[in-house]
């Protein structure tokens, strides 16, 4: 009784889905401008980041974040983006269209030529890493003020959840693989665990203060994973860098050719460049999966007509569906691979003796 | 390709977002929580070993309650058997000391008997030997002619005598 409940409620779901696209789909055929759809373009302007954030329901309407600049005369220029919507032009900045700065904040020059300023701007991708720490922040307290005013009970609901998954990091990863000196390692490990976490997962929420796609930006990952690399090579070892620059080989393998060295060199980089890239392409792929099964209906609807389209909603949305919630698990499967690799990068940087 | 070129700005923001989050956790929070998580697992293991170490103990408590009552039996047996032994050799003393006491008095008495028959021998010598000096007296006072009449003078004496004693 309950499944056919279930069912029947999800096929009116679906129905209605497809009958609002078909809506969609007319009246967009009776508006005047009907633009050519371009998915790759909406791919990537949903992975990317823009001066505001999008609201559910309106493609203009967005919230606006402040735009920090530095122009070519060295001054500072600091305004909302809303003076920037629609192309409009603000203090001699604007949103290029096209082009080498296609979607970012540049200047016009008095000749005409566009210049690319220093561009702090708390952009949606920025705003939406504050709001990140902010929650991490808030859970970690929230288990610390537990610790602080329960001591030794065992806590319920969400802190318990946190509690089993920082247990979970410390106890029975970081402490295994680093030993004696877990608890120096364990604050920053445990940081970059959670604070990717919940960036991942802010990134499957759509709308505000969600939908930023944090993990899945090349920068966000490549800062994660230089502040991995210098933690594993400034606190390496003596013997780390002997194991590097003169390893325990036959002579020929490392004298007049530096065979070894130039691996072993070329290891030190490879490591954190192949933490950058797993997370970064994992979460970007996800998300990129999702948009393409969404952008489906359309693309079939332009194809083959309107009832193509209608028909492919159900499928999509399933299909969708699907890709989240794998990527939920993704989420916490590559903060903690993250992690992990961290952890044993660092460990393995701190070797003493050679275990023979 | 926008998203494959790392935006400084966002680089940026990030960096100094990421060190404000470890600089906040790391000083506040993380120390503190591993702390007392490794501090309640300690304490969670100590309780489980505590009490495993008090049902062995429970286990135990009923067999050596047993033995101590066993001991106890013993010890009552042997206290027991102490005061039979300690009663027995008490009325051993007793009856030694009470023979003892008889014997004395016995001995007493009989010396007391002895010296009384002694006393008694001796006055009875006195007085026979004054009766005799008597009766002699008398003889020779009365000048007795006759046989006869000495003899009933003898018996009137003696007969004297008897009534006198």
């Amino acid at each position: 009784m309950k499944k056919a409940i279930t069912a029947i409620i999800a096929v009116a779901i679906i129905a209605l889905m497809a009958f609002g696209y078909n809506q969609a789909a007319g009246h967009r055929a009776h508006s005047d401008e009907q633009a050519e759809m371009n998915p790759q373009e909406i791919i990537f302007e949903h992975l990317g980041d823009s001066y505001g954030w999008e609201v559910p329901f309106s493609h203009s309407t967005r919230i606006p974040l402040p735009v920090i600049v530095r122009a070519q005369d060295g001054s500072w220029h600091v305004f909302m983006s809303s003076q920037l919507e629609g192309g409009a032009q603000y203090d001699g900045f604007q949103i290029a269209k096209g082009g080498d700065y296609n979607n970012k904040v540049v200047q016009i020059l008095p000749d005409g030529s566009q210049f690319r300023p220093v561009d702090l701007s708390i952009t949606k991708n920025v705003a939406g890493i504050f709001i990140a720490a902010l929650l991490v922040v808030l859970m970690v307290f929230k288990v610390k003020n537990w610790y602080k005013k329960n001591g030794m009970k065992a806590p319920r609901r969400f802190t318990a959840a946190l509690e089993v998954v920082v247990d979970f990091v410390y106890t029975d990863t970081i402490r295994p693989i680093m030993g004696k000196e877990a608890p120096k390692y364990g604050p920053y490990l445990l940081t970059v665990f959670f604070f990717i976490l919940t960036m991942n997962l802010l990134g499957l929420i759509v709308i505000f203060p969600g939908g930023a796609n944090l993990t899945g930006n090349l920068a966000v990952t490549a800062v994660l994973a230089v502040i991995t690399f210098l933690v594993t090579n400034l606190t390496g070892t003596k013997h780390y860098w002997k194991e590097m620059l003169w390893p325990e080989v036959p002579t020929a393998l490392k004298c007049p050719v530096p065979l070894m060295q130039v691996i072993e060199i070329f290891g030190i980089f490879t490591k954190p460049i192949a933490l950058m890239i797993r997370l970064f392409a994992n979460m970007m792929g996800g998300h990129m999966v999702v948009i393409v099964f969404m952008l489906l209906i359309f693309i079939f609807g332009s194809m083959f007509g309107t009832a193509v389209g209608a028909a492919m909603t159900p499928l999509s949305v399933a299909l969708s569906l699907f890709m989240l919630l794998l990527d939920v698990l993704v989420s916490f499967i590559q903060a903690y691979v993250f992690t992990i690799l961290s952890t044993m990068f660092i460990s393995m940087a701190h070797v003493h003796a050679h275990a023979e | 390709m926008e998203l494959f070129k790392p935006e400084f700005g966002l680089a940026f923001w990030m960096f100094i977002a990421f060190l404000c989050l470890f600089l906040i956790l790391a000083k506040w929070a993380w120390p503190f929580i591993i702390k007392s998580m490794e501090e309640r697992a300690d304490l969670i293991d100590k309780g489980v070993a505590y009490a495993q170490e008090a049902k062995s103990q429970l286990d135990n408590a009923k067999a050596e309650a047993d033995k101590l009552i066993a001991s106890a039996r013993d010890e009552q047996a042997e206290i027991l058997r102490e005061a039979a032994k300690m009663r027995n050799e008490l009325i051993e003393k007793a009856r030694g000391e009470a023979a003892d006491e008889a014997k004395k008095v016995t001995e007493a008495a009989q010396v007391s008997l002895e010296q009384a028959r002694k006393e008694a021998e001796k006055q009875l010598r006195t007085q026979v030997g004054d009766l005799a000096l008597q009766i002699a007296e008398k003889v020779i006072r009365k000048n007795i002619a006759s046989d006869d009449a000495q003899r009933a003078l003898v018996d009137q004496y003696l007969s004297e005598v008897e009534t006198k004693n």
